[in-house]
């Protein structure tokens, strides 16, 4: 231990030496001033260094959002994880684990991502209208030093060597333009860029899309059973949700009705017993009251529309027809009351309020089961989701329904101010009813039957207009994504000399990719002929295996002319 | 006539002829390992030569083919007659797998694509038949164990785990969009999977060239630079066809559910992807940013396409509403 201090001290101290060095070495940064600081930052925030950090943020950021509970999509679930995990939840909550989409952190990386593009595009679209409208660039010195060359000897003159020339690359819709008597330019692949900055052009449109949908657009969802119609306002829908720019009055008046709900589970015996099959909603849907109504059938995958707004089949359930009565034979209640599907079997939970019973309020709450397990071994089980064998068992509470008046659920029993009614041997009363039964409440508290059931449809109307934004918006983008990744910017240099001076350095060598070459090459002027050399040099902007065929393409034309003539 | 069971025969069969083509590859690539040593030393003198006659311009020789083995390396005749046995073998067992995918599907009368056992088996059928589709052409013998040992490998794990009898559809799946939506998604797979292969090859053979060690298999394949164009290439056809899956999804989505997008997992993963891989692009179209760094991305961009098909499948963690395969 000791021995090995005093060599640490002094690695120490020369650390601290070099450290003091590299700093006195440092090059004395200017002073950008305000404006600078911004350009910088500008400069900064558009790299694509920087875009493709805030991607990979982006990507990352998106993540907590499928592993914790949200609340836009399932309001119920959060507040389930929030319950169960009271210490960390608070935390999760403040730093927006619950609405990750909406989060000041996530929307910061988007809208960041989308000034950095915005601020991409923009000079890079000035700059490729003026190479749009620009001519091929001289040729460069040295065309052999290009990612591909040919060169070879022909009797063409140097004027017809350039005319073939031209004529190979115009065909392969390359610009052409010669700065000079011995050389042409060409230059292709245009629509490269023109179809990165539409994709990038088009994401945003996505957005767009995505504001005026959310801006514009509404929901209503509805719980409609069988044989009962709604006409259409806020009000009616069990939930209402208008984007921030709407008003009431944008929905349209129509009128629906469902008819009948048709529903297929499998039957067959085995893995996929129960499973859902087919769900569809005969109903008739009129544009507005006293308008003539059709026959609309709506169901999973097939939404109906009316008026620029779908109505979709979400969901479907049961409501019991229940009848309360007091104890002189008078009904207080009688509703079909949705009771709301919580597994596969259709095992529904619901509530019914009786605030008109006397002495004190009645309140209902417990389940339905479409196909009862008899015995009640393991609680109330339903074995199979149609109603083959339906039965509710509830229990019964007395004492004040709306403590405070505060709004409540429908769905929810607020037992703050309940007591559980008990039966004759004091334990709490458990109702269980098959379907046309009734049964005395205890304590001459008069009667509940179960008269018969119906189904619900779980409707969501929705418009929104910003989709077929988005919509083409993300077709451009694809479209744009194909040209801008498929197709290559390519230019190709032809340059002609007499070939008394191309006695220059090297042995000429093999004659490029073509491998048709080589025979021109040696035959130098054998016959005094006029001869021309030809050098042809390709360039490409990214990897491209398709640049050496057409510098192949105008070697071999060449070649070809010159064994005709 | 038991179409489902020819569907179960044929895939058997299928991991069969795998089974051998995996063995028929490994022993190609061991016939390809010692003659790298030989032509290496080859090359070396090659260079030297060059280098005494002095012509600098010339000696920057190219392959024929980007994607023709790296230069220097002369294939020997019995690697690539043991090449050839592999592929066959490859397009018997692919044509298998095809047969035993259009099979199912004729079984139940649907695009057998509905479950998780039906994706992975077709994804694999689409990897086998991509492969075979260009193997040949470019020459691509040396990627085939990569490829086929992990087609085993999920078509094992599909057996085992995921298997499920052919049964009908739940309603929400009950649309043409099945068809569209998810055989893109599963054909883009398939690409990522080939490209990620190429890619893990690439990080490999381009270590080995910065730090050489002895010469095996690795040193015959394409130079890194090939390799990085080939992953490259197939993943931006990935890439496309992901961009593809993402916009018909949400397009089926809209009409099943009524919005187009929700965030649900499967959204989200779908989306993460494609960021990734974007990402990636993004770093292979910036100059200054190493070839490597960007691979590692894609490969990144891999690894979520496999959670998203896995993890967020079968956890209860990422409950959706894409959770209703039954698995």
């Amino acid at each position: 231990m000791t021995t090995g201090t005093p060599t640490k001290k002094a690695a120490k101290a020369l650390k601290q030496q070099e450290r003091q060095e590299r700093r006195d070495r440092e090059p004395v940064l200017p002073e950008l001033g305000a404006l600078g600081m911004l350009r910088w930052g500008w400069r900064q925030l558009t790299s694509m260094r920087t875009a493709l950090f805030l991607l990979l943020l982006l990507a990352i950021a998106a993540v907590p959002g499928s592993i914790f509970p949200q609340r836009n999509i399932d309001a119920g679930r959060v507040a389930d994880y929030i319950a169960q995990n009271p210490t960390s939840s608070p935390w999760l909550d403040r730093f927006g684990f619950f609405d990750v989409y909406s989060s000041p952190w996530f929307s910061a990386i988007y809208l960041l991502l989308f000034v950095s593009l915005v601020g991409c595009i923009v000079p890079r679209t000035r700059v490729h209208l003026a190479a749009l409208r620009a001519r091929p660039p001289r040729a460069p010195a040295r065309l052999r030093r290009l990612d591909e060359s040919a060169e070879l000897t022909t009797t063409l003159t140097s004027e017809e060597a350039m005319q073939v020339a031209r004529e190979v690359l115009r065909g392969k819709r390359f610009r052409v333009h010669s700065h000079d008597a011995t050389s042409v330019s060409a230059e292709s692949g245009y629509l490269r860029e023109t179809g990165n900055l539409l994709f990038h052009l088009a994401l945003t449109g996505i957005i767009v899309g995505m504001a005026v949908g959310h801006l514009f657009g509404w929901r209503g969802d509805v719980i409609l059973p069988e044989g009962e119609k709604i006409a259409a306002s806020a009000g009616t829908f069990n939930t209402w949700s208008p984007g921030p720019w709407v008003s009431d009055e944008s929905l349209p008046p129509f009128v629906l009705s469902l008819t009948k709900l048709h529903v297929a589970f499998e039957e067959a015996p085995g893995k996929d017993f129960g499973k859902p099959r087919g769900f569809t909603a005969e109903a008739r849907l009129s544009p507005a009251p006293g308008a003539p109504a059709a026959d609309e059938s709506i169901s999973v995958n097939h939404p109906a529309s009316v008026d620029g707004a779908d109505i979709f089949l979400l969901g479907n359930g049961y409501t019991p027809v229940i009848t309360v009565r007091d104890a002189k034979g008078t009904v207080l209640y009688r509703e079909a009351t949705p009771f709301l599907p919580q597994d596969p079997n259709y095992r529904s939970v619901g509530v019914v309020k009786v605030p008109s019973a006397s002495p004190k309020q009645l309140g209902f709450t417990g389940f339905f089961l479409p196909t009862a397990e008899p015995t009640f071994k393991n609680g109330p089980v339903s074995l199979f989701p149609d109603a083959q064998n339906p039965e509710l068992a509830l229990s019964v509470w007395e004492g004040d329904l709306f403590p405070g008046n505060r709004p409540q659920s429908v769905y929810t029993l607020n037992t703050d101010e309940m007591k559980q009614v008990t039966g004759t041997d004091g334990t709490p009363e458990l109702v269980r009813l098959k379907l046309g039964e009734t049964k005395q409440l205890p304590g001459g508290r008069g009667s509940i039957s179960f008269d018969s059931v119906k189904r619900f449809a779980g409707l969501s109307v929705r418009t929104d207009p910003g989709a077929p934004v988005s919509l083409v918006s993300a077709l451009l983008a694809t479209g744009g994504l194909i040209l801008g990744l498929t197709i290559k910017r390519r230019r190709v240099f032809v340059r002609v000399r007499p070939a008394s001076a191309a006695a220059g350095p090297g042995p000429g060598g093999p004659a490029g990719p073509g491998g048709s070459g080589g025979s021109g090459d040696e035959a130098v002027g054998a016959e005094g002929a006029p001869a021309t050399v030809v050098t042809i040099g390709g360039l490409s902007k990214d990897s491209d295996p398709g640049l050496a065929a057409i510098v192949a393409a105008v070697h071999d034309r060449l070649a070809e002319r010159n064994d005709r003539s | 006539m038991n179409l489902a069971g020819n569907a179960n025969a044929a895939l058997y069969a299928s991991m069969i002829v795998y089974t051998l083509a995996m063995l028929a590859f490994t022993w190609h690539l061991a016939a390809r390992a010692p003659k790298v040593a030989d032509s290496r030393v080859a090359d070396r003198e090659e260079v030297l030569v060059g280098a005494a006659a002095g012509s600098g311009e010339d000696q920057r020789a190219r392959p024929v083919s980007p994607y023709a083995a790296g230069a220097g390396y002369e294939e020997s005749l019995k690697s690539r007659q043991r090449g050839s046995i592999a592929l066959m073998l490859t397009y018997l067992a692919s044509a298998l797998l095809a047969a035993s995918v259009l099979m199912r599907g004729l079984a139940v009368s649907r695009p057998p694509w509905g479950n998780m056992f039906e994706f992975a088996t077709a994804a694999a059928a689409a990897v086998g038949v991509v492969y075979s589709l260009i193997a040949r052409r470019k020459r691509w013998e040396w990627l085939g164990v990569f490829i086929v040992a992990p087609i085993l490998l999920v078509l094992g794990l599909s057996l085992t785990v995921l298997y499920t009898e052919s049964g009908e559809l739940m309603p929400a799946l009950k649309s043409y969009w099945l068809g569209i939506h998810v055989s893109v998604a599963f054909i883009a797979v398939a690409f990522f999977t080939i490209a990620a292969a190429i890619g893990a090859l690439y990080l490999v053979r381009r270590r080995r060239e910065d730090k050489p060690v002895k010469a095996t298999f690795i040193e015959s394949l394409p130079s890194s630079a090939a390799l990085e164009r080939a992953a490259y290439s197939i993943n931006m056809v990935g890439f496309i066809l992901w961009t593809f899956t993402l916009i018909a999804g949400a397009i089926w989505a809209k009409q099943a559910w009524g919005a187009y997008w929700q965030w649900d997992p499967k959204e989200v993963w779908t989306f993460v992807i494609w960021v990734v891989y974007a990402a990636y692009m993004h770093g292979r179209a910036t100059a200054g940013v190493d070839h490597r760094r960007s691979m590692y991305i894609a490969l990144g961009g891999y690894v979520c396409v496999i959670i998203n098909f896995t993890l967020v499948n079968l956890v209860s963690t990422f409950v959706g509403m894409h959770n209703y395969s039954g698995m």
